[in-house]
């Protein structure tokens, strides 16, 4: 059997001072030098986002030309033709709201595709039930016991680093749920023993500790144990400062540019991800949403800065990258009595990647009018969002088992992404 | 007491009911019966430790040997008992102020109201206008706490944190164990989860009242007081399903059509049955996913159970002025149930006869049919067979041989679901005793941290902060969403990241560096400070890890512990590198060897004795 080594300029550190037993591992990887070796696969990453709360997508990327909408939203009604804080206008139709403007130069570039009117074929308003089925993937059944990206990981063959499936939450997130290995971690500087001590005694500890779960009868604990000591060596918290954001790029200081910046950090460090997962709160806009100023749009500026400062971050890695946003449903097509919205049905999402046809905004939506509502209030679902995350993960990572990836579905994918 | 069971309506009793309820399983408790560990190869001591290790979150200091000189049966019996007054667990109640884990339900709904409906009343009230937020938000939250303050509500994060502690201090210190164990596997099996806003003010008196005063008698009884908790009952949806196929309800709405109440109508009509109950109740509460059910049955069921819903407890609601205005005689001559939390509501139930796993249900069931049908679950061969599974699983190891697992069966199907019984059986069991099974199943995250309180006698002034690193290690109890509940094998808690965690968890522990936790580790050693570390790390191995074989161990850890002692060795790393920081740490902490009560390398120690493989097993 290949024994992994994962050696990277400066992973020694924690150990450099060599006192006490070499561990084992230390010794084999001496004699290959400090040359990169990369026994796995180079495989793609895919970034997903869940709005949670819900995002009014129809404010966020508006369908302003229908006359509809105004005649709904009397106060939280916005066009490209207004003077100031205006919106962008994307295709004579729709147009982003103002504070999504760093996606702008992404949609140009044609990197960034928008799909709208997608949503779960489950009806129900409930953001726990939704949230639910959206990342088990089975939207009528709540059994399932794992997410589809944990079915997306398992797919894609073993696990070939401690990395493969990193959510950078507290708790996994239920579309991590399942068999295939996945880690959560808040913060990466978690990734290391944690002592107030001299050097030596972390070092004796860390020793310790290895000794230990090398020699232990369990065979999961002593390999995990192995596992462990290697992505702390593979990460080593001392190297992470290495990993700072490219010059120029700032990312806003909220929990998803927090998350993003991690993960930009372990897509350069190639470190074997492949899916990763990060959250964004706050969408659940009741009351005074706002428009060019307000809840919502403080909430798509922090979201939309983050991705973008994320994207020029990765900007060498960029072609094995793809993210994708989700959230578990949209919002009333009218507006409420407190000056937001109620929960609705259909929102939209974004897909950002080199191999993303984007620059358009994919829909089947119909217009606007009463009759077109689902239950005479909501954006109704013209794309199931299983449509789309098949779509992206058959192209992006490769994978089509689409029976596995959302058993008891058997629709197909949209034109969304390059050769699908 | 406002709730007093009433159960009206009954006409409609079966047969089959009314032979489980008269009878209530009673065990004869064969207390000179031997479990066979002798001939399985453990030690009196050994088998202690096993014993404490699977039925308790861990054993004491000391406890392995008092409960292998009274004799192991003794100890098993006698917390099948679980009849300890535990008064020391209410005194910490007391002294962290929970007021809230001895409110009925009602109080603890009229207390801790979620915050729409606090946002309502304020405004109701003129406290606050509806342009109030967002605008002015401090000025908002002090007008809403001052609300609250004068109605007496207190916010719902403080129930959440008392639920959360009251869990870590009955764990940590109480002395029915194997209740306290049981009620951590049932409530796991049965979840419920903080993530559900609708479900969350009910959770604390659903592990107090559905869950921990039924953990050792029949399992139809569990099911039954699960069933009709307002917690599950929002949680998986029952409490919103409803059927219009009944004559009272058609009446009404032919009277709204009448009177042209369009909204009302159109309100009555998109209701309707919601199968989520019906199909978790068989899939993950009784009999399996594999257990013998089809689609139909769950649609069944859900109608079954149409009308089950939660009584309007909040005292401001339009609802529970409606059903005030009620008297019982009314409402019993209705059909109505009332029971604690749990309401059935006559006019919202499916009328219709019905077939249920080939059992026809004539039309006009009621309330009763409800109960008829999960009474079928509760004693249906699957379930035996799903339940005793789940046991040795929790119990025994991950997977539990077919042998055991239908000696317990057979155990349930004879004793009406008696899970002591089951219990017995497992316990008197050879396969139970099978040497293989020791020390193979993985401490959860919590009872991680718990049996590192209970073996060093730890002081929690700050129970809250146990539940932070069960956070990190993986378990962020009773957050887990899905109606599953947490995997219970190893390789779901056993991860790269949790693995750490859990080592940094022991670190911190011993080092003090935990907030409100107070560890005396030369108490545990009659304040003999050792002599060397491995000295320390015999002695201290011996504490944490009774019975277990740490000769190895510390032959192998003892030369790379042994280097920080040689102070030339400190002071030469001191004199090679400059770093001030590393400096700095080297002065604090040669000074905390010297002020501290426990020095830092025993700390060291013990923290590598939580954190290794062998602390992780049970």
């Amino acid at each position: 059997m290949n024994r992994r080594i994962f050696m990277r300029n400066g992973a020694m550190a924690l150990f450099a001072a060599g006192i006490g037993g070499v561990p084992n591992f230390i010794a084999k990887a001496a004699t290959a030098g400090n040359r990169i070796i990369q026994p796995f696969q180079k495989k793609k990453t895919l970034v997903c986002i869940f709005q949670r709360g819900a995002m009014d997508g129809l404010m966020a990327v508006s369908p302003y030309a229908d006359p509809n909408l105004k005649l709904m939203r009397p106060t939280l009604y916005m066009s490209p033709a207004q003077t100031e804080g205006s919106m962008i206008d994307l295709d004579g139709y729709f147009a982003l709201h103002p504070s999504l403007k760093s996606f702008y130069p992404l949609f140009q570039s044609k990197q960034l595709a928008i799909a709208h009117g997608v949503g779960s074929p489950n009806p129900t308003r409930s953001h726990f039930d939704a949230q639910d089925f959206m990342e088990s993937g089975t939207p009528f059944n709540k059994g399932t016991d794992s997410g589809w990206l944990n079915r997306a990981v398992g797919l894609m063959g073993k696990p070939t680093t401690p990395f493969n499936a990193v959510s950078i939450t507290s708790a996994l997130p239920r579309s991590l749920y399942g068999n295939n290995q996945a880690l959560a971690i808040s913060n990466l500087n978690d990734f290391a023993l944690q002592m107030r001590d001299n050097p030596l005694a972390v070092q004796s500890t860390a020793s310790s500790f290895e000794a230990l779960y090398d020699n232990n009868s369990s065979q999961l604990l002593q390999k995990t144990g192995k596992e462990s000591f290697e992505a702390m060596k593979m990460l080593n918290v001392n190297n992470l400062k290495q990993y700072a954001p490219k010059p120029g790029v700032v990312y806003p200081n909220s929990a998803l540019g927090n998350a993003l910046r991690q993960i930009a950090v372990l897509i350069k460090m190639d470190v074997g991800l492949e899916v990763a997962f990060a959250e964004s709160g706050g969408w659940d806009t009741h009351v005074n949403q706002g428009t060019d100023n307000g809840i919502l749009a403080r909430n798509l500026k922090d979201f939309s800065d983050s991705i973008a400062a994320f994207w020029e971050d990765i900007s060498a890695q960029q072609d094995s990258v793809t993210l994708m946003t989700m959230t578990e449903f949209g919002r009333t097509v009218h507006q409420n009595g407190t000056g937001g919205t109620d929960h609705g049905r259909a929102s939209c999402l974004f897909v950002l990647g080199n191999d993303v046809q984007g620059g358009k905004v994919y829909h089947q939506m119909k217009s606007l009018a009463k009759e077109n509502l689902e239950d005479q209030r909501d954006l109704p679902v013209s794309t199931d969002f299983r449509s789309l995350f098949s779509s992206v993960a058959n192209t992006h990572l490769d994978i089509h088992q689409n029976n596995i990836l959302f058993p008891d579905w058997t629709g197909n994918g949209i034109p969304i992404m390059h050769n699908s | 007491m406002m709730w007093k069971k009433k159960i009206v309506g009954f006409f409609c009793l079966s047969i089959l009911s009314l032979g489980i309820f008269a009878f209530s399983y009673k065990p004869e408790l064969h207390k000179s019966k031997p479990f066979p560990y002798k001939q399985m190869g453990f030690s009196k001591e050994e088998a202690a430790a096993y014993l404490l290790n699977r039925f308790t979150f861990g054993p004491t200091p000391g406890q392995v040997q008092t409960v292998a000189n009274e004799g192991i049966e003794n100890w098993f019996y006698q917390q099948l008992e679980s009849n300890d007054p535990d008064t020391a667990v209410t005194n910490r109640f007391n002294s962290l102020h929970l007021d809230a884990v001895d409110l009925s339900l009602t109080d603890m709904v009229n207390t801790y109201p979620n915050n729409g409906v606090i946002v309502t009343m304020a405004r109701k009230a003129g406290i606050i206008d509806k342009n109030d937020t967002g605008i002015a938000k401090q000025e908002y939250r002090q007008k809403l706490r001052a609300f609250m303050q004068q109605q007496g509500f207190k916010p719902m994060p403080d129930l959440e944190r008392q639920l959360i502690v009251q869990k870590i201090v009955r764990a940590a210190y109480g002395n029915n164990q194997l209740q306290e164990v049981l009620t951590d596997f049932w409530f796991n099996h049965f979840n419920v989860s903080l993530t559900k806003p609708a479900c969350a003010p009910y959770i604390l008196a659903y592990e107090r009242d559905a869950i921990r005063p039924h953990v050792l008698d029949n399992f139809d009884e569990l099911l039954l007081a699960t069933a009709q908790h307002p917690a599950m009952l929002a949680y998986l949806d029952n409490a919103s399903s409803v059927s219009n196929n009944n004559p009272e309800e058609a009446k009404r709405l032919q009277k709204l059509a009448f009177n042209n109440n369009g909204a009302l109508k159109k309100r009555a009509a998109a209701e309707g049955l919601n199968e989520n109950y019906a199909r978790e109740v068989m899939e993950l509460h009784t009999m399996g996913v594999d257990g013998g059910y089809t689609q139909q049955d769950v649609t069944t069921l859900a109608k079954i159970l149409t009308g089950w819903t939660i009584y309007p407890m909040f005292k401001n609601s339009p609802a529970n002025e409606q059903i005030q205005k009620l008297s019982p005689e009314v409402m019993e001559k209705r059909g109505f149930v009332m029971q604690n939390g749990f309401l059935f509501r006559p006019n919202k139930h499916d009328d219709g006869p019905k077939t249920f796993l080939g059992k026809n249900f004539p039309a006009n069931g009621g309330y009763q049919e409800g109960v008829v049908a999960l009474e079928m679950l509760a004693h249906h061969p699957s379930t035996a067979k799903f339940i005793c599974t789940a046991l040795a699983k929790h119990f025994v190891s991950d997977t539990p041989s077919n042998n055991l697992i239908q000696q317990m069966a057979n155990t349930f199907l004879h004793t009406n679901g008696n899970i002591k019984s089951v219990l017995i059986t497992m316990v008197s069991s050879k396969e139970f005793w099978n040497k293989n099974n020791e020390r193979a199943k993985i401490k959860s995250p919590f009872e991680l941290a718990i049996s590192s309180v209970r073996a060093t006698n730890a002081q929690l002034t700050m129970p809250y902060q146990i539940f932070n690193w069960c956070n990190r290690m993986g378990q962020k109890f009773y957050y887990y969403q899905a109606p599953t509940g947490f995997p219970d094998r190893a390789d779901y808690w056993i991860n790269t990241g949790s693995l750490l965690s859990r080592m940094n968890f022991g670190l911190a522990f011993a080092a003090q560096r935990i907030p409100g936790i107070q560890v005396n580790l030369l108490a545990l050693n009659n304040f003999h400070e050792p002599e060397s570390a491995e000295a320390a790390l015999e002695t201290y191995s011996n504490i944490l890890l009774p019975t277990r074989n740490n000769e190895q161990n510390i032959q192998r850890i003892t030369p790379l512990l042994h280097q920080e002692h040689l102070t030339q060795k400190i002071s030469a790393a001191q004199s090679k590198n400059n770093n001030e920081a590393t400096n700095n740490e080297i002065v604090m902490q040669t000074q905390a060897m010297n002020t501290s009560s426990t020095p830092a390398s025993l700390s060291r120690v013990v923290g590598i004795i939580i954190g290794s493989p062998e602390f992780q097993r049970k």
